[in-house]
């Protein structure tokens, strides 16, 4: 046979279950023949095994020692290793070779095994102690604190803190979500009523009456009034109802309940804020806050603000027990926090535990040594000052570079001596605490002082305070020359140091010497810094002003003298200064001071007037009327040609009664400086003292040779004469003065009133015509023209002429104000007065009238709030004030009056119509305010 | 005699390994005993015929006495069977007989046999599992 294959020579596998290597399937021909069976069955397979091994005389195969439960061995294979050995020759057949091989190998094993036994036990043994040791059991850890225990007081064990139960937390958490709520049925409302355990705020009205009845019904046990029931259970939701709504408006409580986001910092404030009425807050909320703070624990355990914040929340909800477990856990979980540590050490504190925060402030300390902070903390909660000054030496050790600790250790000590020792030693160890430096100076004596600060500008040379100290010991020991001096030297090494403050800092540092009384130091700090960072081309004067100004304002006077000192120093020549410096002066400062200044002044800046005339003024007001007038003298020689003070020396010897000297001064005047001026009031000096004098009209005469431009002295010509009655002379002085003048408003009104006067209508008409032409769209001349109309009862003409006024003047207060008082119907006034505001926008004479039209109709609040416009509007304008008088004389309180002529008198107004003919009028030279506006209130129509 | 030339299958690992080790012959196994006088005569003509069909088949005689094991799987209750696979895939073939399993009778047409052989060789080969 070609094909014979070696197969046919081989041995057969030892025990080889026919047709399972090639998977083979039996078939099923005819049912009678026996059992259809599809290939080996299991049962076949175990037997045909067992059988082969029992055959060959040994156990049933397994690898090692005793064969494994069939069962057993089915559940394994679904956690068997794909990679394994075993799985991987599962499929294989157990033969004698295999066990034989498993038999060696076991062999090897034991044999292994047994070698070196007792040393490799040894060894295990003492890895095993080892593991132990390193890693002890929880029981093993606390045997020692546990035997500890029994020494524990009862004190002790009242203060070990609970434990928090966490088991099953989220379970029970969920089935309290899970919770149910039953309606409450009626007949527990019912019965809750009639025991009168719903609370007194539905006991109201209907309640109280229906109660008795309901009770009855209940008593009888034979019907229940349902009726009833409904009422309580509807009164009972509004109480809650009403409830909420009170929550609502009770502000930000609530808010925090609906907000899904809670800052942190803002929460902890408000927690604080709401600490007083936490008898209020809702129960609610505390819980959200408290599930929101666990989480923000949660998530970041090592947060110390989280901590804080949930401990605050337990305080405030009046769980001090939990509080404190809460903060113990944060100082657990962030034991670097000071915050933490301090919050700790507060709440053990403030709930009377003062044992349990001395000893929390150990542990605290213990984790961070280096904490000024909490070590302050802990002084702080020793009483006596023994154990206070313990703590800090102990901290010294610690933190010896910490000045906030060297300056507690200093100020608890008692003897200046010792305080004196600790400084000493403190600035040793921290030179460049200028604090210190400065605190071991205040202890010392004087020249021990001097050394001390000597050392300290050594060891800080860039410091200004050491400098500053210097120069105020300086000034305490009464070398007030050295202050100036010392401060010199500081600035130049300063400078040199290139530690000099800014300019602004530097006067800040002088207004503290002024306020701590240090003058000295302050003016030598000006003098030597106020220079300081100033370019030439800067506007060094402006800026010291300014400088000045703002010390003022802040009330450091002396700072603001030294500042002038030095700018008057540097500007010897400039009036501005000395202004400004005499302003000073006379506001905050003595009257000798102020002469003197002033006195300086006029030597430094002698063309000026202004300061002769205040210096003048000054004396003169001080009443040393000999002083003024040596100053005007003095002045005079100064400035001979000046008018003002010519003018000035005239009103002083007016004043003072001396006419003879003050006409002799008009004459020199005149002669010296004969200004249109000087002669205009040299004629109005001569009519003021003799109503119809000669000398005036004389004076006059002359001073029109001189000056025939002079409108006023034409006007007074013809005053003069109206006033002697001589008319005729009267108007040839008008009319030569308007064909001289022909731009002055007055002169053209007076002549026109003059012709009126005599009855020439005519003339007078034709006099406003002329000068209207010569000075074009004047109100005053329209206004006059309008006037002239309709005193002459010529209404039609004076409506003709108000109608030109309109076109050639129409934003005019004045002619508008003239139509509408004069020239309207009542009824039309209030829709013209609004047109006329509308148009001159913010004329005071329109305000007035306004008022007046209010005060017609009686409106009188109005009428004064109009009038308090207008004399906002221009305080100037002196016929506000007089009919705002005038009114309140009719409808005003006395206090009120005096309110409107004091603020009269304070703005002391120049203008108006009747106001500037009243005020002019010669024989009213000389009168106050006050009566001037009595005057013109009188005047008024 | 032919029991003698025809190569012997000893246990059932035999068999299998028989059936299992052709690729593209048909194997043709006598399962039956020896001793047997219809598997002599059967065997006479397999003996005839295995040189003539050695390029499409090959042929095993297995005693039923030595190898017990595929009696109640194959059904083997008949004096001779002839069973036929291809693959390890056991050939079927309608002989009429209502066993479409096996030839279980003496055929001793020796053309006959070799006819059927060829047959189920060439329905095998086109991939049946079932020859008419």
């Amino acid at each position: 046979m070609s094909g014979r294959k070696d197969f046919l020579s081989q041995p057969a596998p030892e025990n080889y279950v026919a047709g399972l290597g090639r998977g083979a399937t039996g078939f099923t021909t005819r049912s009678d023949l026996g059992p259809a069976r599809e290939g080996p069955s299991e049962d076949q397979i175990k037997e045909a095994l067992a059988k082969r091994a029992a055959a060959l005389g040994n156990a049933p195969p397994t690898a090692y020692g005793v064969p494994k439960k069939k069962d057993d061995e089915a559940d394994d294979e679904q956690f068997r290793d794909a990679e394994n050995e075993e799985g991987l020759f599962a499929t294989g057949n157990y033969d004698r070779e295999d066990d034989e091989a498993d038999r060696i190998y076991q062999a090897v094993d034991e044999r292994m095994d047994r070698r070196r036994k007792v040393r490799r036990e040894a060894r295990e043994q003492a890895e095993r102690d080892d593991y132990e040791r390193n890693n002890p059991k929880i029981q093993q850890q606390f045997a020692d604190l546990k035997r500890e225990l029994g020494t524990l007081s009862d004190e002790q064990w009242a203060a070990i803190p609970e434990v928090g139960d966490l088991t099953g937390k989220n379970r029970r958490n969920k089935q309290n979500e899970r919770q149910r709520f039953y309606a409450v049925p009626d007949s527990v409302l019912a019965g809750a009523r009639d025991t009168g355990q719903l609370g007194t705020e539905i006991q109201d009205e209907g309640m109280a009456t229906e109660a008795p009845s309901g009770s009855a019904d209940q008593a009888d046990g034979t019907m229940t009034n349902f009726a009833g029931i409904g009422a309580a259970r509807n009164r009972v939701m509004q109480v809650r109802l009403d409830a909420a709504a009170q929550a609502q408006t009770s502000g930000t409580d609530s808010v925090a309940g609906t907000a899904t986001n809670i800052d942190q910092k803002g929460y902890l404030t408000s927690l604080d804020k709401s600490e007083l009425m936490a008898g209020e807050t809702n129960l609610g909320d505390v819980k959200r806050a408290r599930v929101l703070l666990e989480s923000v624990i949660k998530r970041n355990p090592r947060h110390g603000p989280g901590w804080i914040a949930a401990a605050r929340l337990e305080e405030f909800a009046g769980k001090i027990q939990a509080a404190q477990n809460v903060i113990r856990r944060g100082t657990e979980m962030c034991p670097k926090s000071e915050d933490v540590w301090s919050e700790a050490i507060r709440l053990s504190q403030s709930h009377g535990n003062n044992h349990n925060a001395k000893i929390l402030a150990a542990k605290a300390i213990e984790s961070n040594n280096k904490s000024v902070k909490l070590w302050i903390e802990a002084m702080h909660l020793e009483q006596l000052p023994a154990a206070k000054k313990r703590v800090l030496r102990k901290a010294l050790d610690h933190v010896p570079q910490s000045v906030a600790i060297w300056k507690e250790a200093v100020n608890l000590e008692d003897d200046p001596s010792d305080a004196k020792l600790l400084l000493a030693k403190a600035t040793e160890i921290i030179p460049l605490s200028v604090e210190l430096w400065l605190a071991l100076a205040r202890l010392e004596t004087p020249e021990q002082a001097q050394i001390v600060l000597n050392k300290a500008r050594k060891a800080v040379p860039a410091s200004y305070e050491i400098w500053i100290a210097a120069c105020r010991l300086q000034e305490q020991t009464g070398n007030t020359q050295m202050v100036s001096r010392v401060m010199e030297r500081g600035i130049k090494a300063l400078a040199r140091e290139s530690a000099m403050l800014k300019r602004e800092e530097w006067i800040t540092q002088a207004e503290t010497c002024e306020e701590e009384g240090a003058p000295l130091t302050c003016q030598a700090i000006i003098k030597e810094t106020l220079g300081w960072g100033l370019d030439e081309d800067d506007d060094s004067k402006q800026i010291w002003l300014d400088d000045a100004k703002a010390s003022t304002n802040r009330g450091r006077y002396e700072t603001a003298r030294a500042i002038f000192a030095y700018a008057i120093r540097v500007f010897y020549n400039r009036k501005s200064v000395w202004l400004a410096a005499a302003d000073l002066e006379r506001q905050h400062g003595s009257k000798q001071a102020l002469w003197d200044l002033l006195g300086e002044a006029v030597k430094s800046c002698p063309t000026s007037e202004v300061l002769w005339m205040q210096l003048a003024r000054e004396k003169w007001q001080a009443g040393e009327v000999d002083e003024a007038r040596r100053v005007l003298g003095l002045a005079f020689q100064q400035n001979p040609g000046n008018e003002d003070i010519w003018l000035a020396a005239v009103k002083l010897e007016a004043d003072n009664g001396e006419t003879e000297k003050a006409r002799e001064l008009l004459s020199a005047a005149r002669s010296e400086a004969g200004t249109d001026r000087v002669w205009i009031k040299s004629a109005a000096f001569e009519s003021q003292i003799k109503k119809d004098s000669d000398d005036a009209l004389s004076l006059v005469n002359d001073g029109l040779n001189i000056y025939p431009k002079a409108a006023k002295l034409w006007m007074m010509k013809g005053q003069i004469y109206e006033a002697k009655n001589m008319l005729p002379q009267a108007r040839e002085a008008y009319n030569t003065g308007t064909r001289a003048c022909p731009r002055s408003v007055p002169l053209w009104l007076l002549a026109s009133r003059l012709e009126e006067k005599m009855g020439v209508l005519v003339k007078a008409r034709s006099i406003l015509d002329r000068g209207r032409l010569a000075v074009p769209k004047n109100p005053e001349l329209w206004t006059e023209s309008v006037r002239l109309e309709y005193r002459a009862k010529n209404m039609a003409a004076a409506n003709q002429k108000m109608a030109q006024a309109m076109q050639e003047c129409p934003t005019s207060g004045l002619v508008w104000s003239e139509r509408i008082w004069h020239l309207e119907a009542r009824t039309q006034r209030k829709a013209r007065i609004l047109e006329a505001i509308q148009k001159a926008d913010n004329d005071p004479v329109l305000f007035v009238i306004a008022a007046r039209i209010f005060w017609g109709e009686r409106k009188l609040d109005k009428a004064d709030s109009w009038f308090a416009k207008a004399a906002v509007l221009d305080p100037d304008y002196g016929d506000t004030w007089a009919w705002w008088y005038k009114f309140l004389l009719q409808h005003g309180e006395q206090a009120k009056r005096e309110e409107v002529v004091g603020k009269c008198v304070v703005c002391e107004p120049k203008h108006g119509e009747v106001w500037a003919g009243v005020r002019k009028a010669p024989e009213n030279a000389g009168k106050g305010v006050e009566e001037i506006l009595k005057m013109v209130a009188k005047e008024l129509e | 005699m032919g029991s003698v030339v025809i190569p012997h299958l000893v246990t059932g690992w035999h068999v299998d390994q028989a059936i299992m080790s052709e690729e593209d012959r048909l194997v043709v196994i006598r399962f039956g005993r020896d001793w047997d006088p219809d598997c002599m005569r059967q065997d006479e003509v397999l003996y005839k015929i295995a040189d003539r069909v050695k390029n499409f088949a090959v042929i095993y005689v297995c005693d039923l006495d030595q190898v017990p094991d595929f009696k109640q799987m194959y059904e083997l209750y008949d004096t001779v069977t002839l069973m036929f696979f291809f693959r390890n895939k056991h050939m079927m073939c309608d002989f009429g007989t209502g066993n479409n399993n096996k030839l279980n009778w003496v055929l001793e047409d020796k053309q006959e046999l070799i006819d059927i052989i060829e047959t189920i060789y060439k329905g095998a080969k086109k991939g049946r599992g079932l020859v008419p």
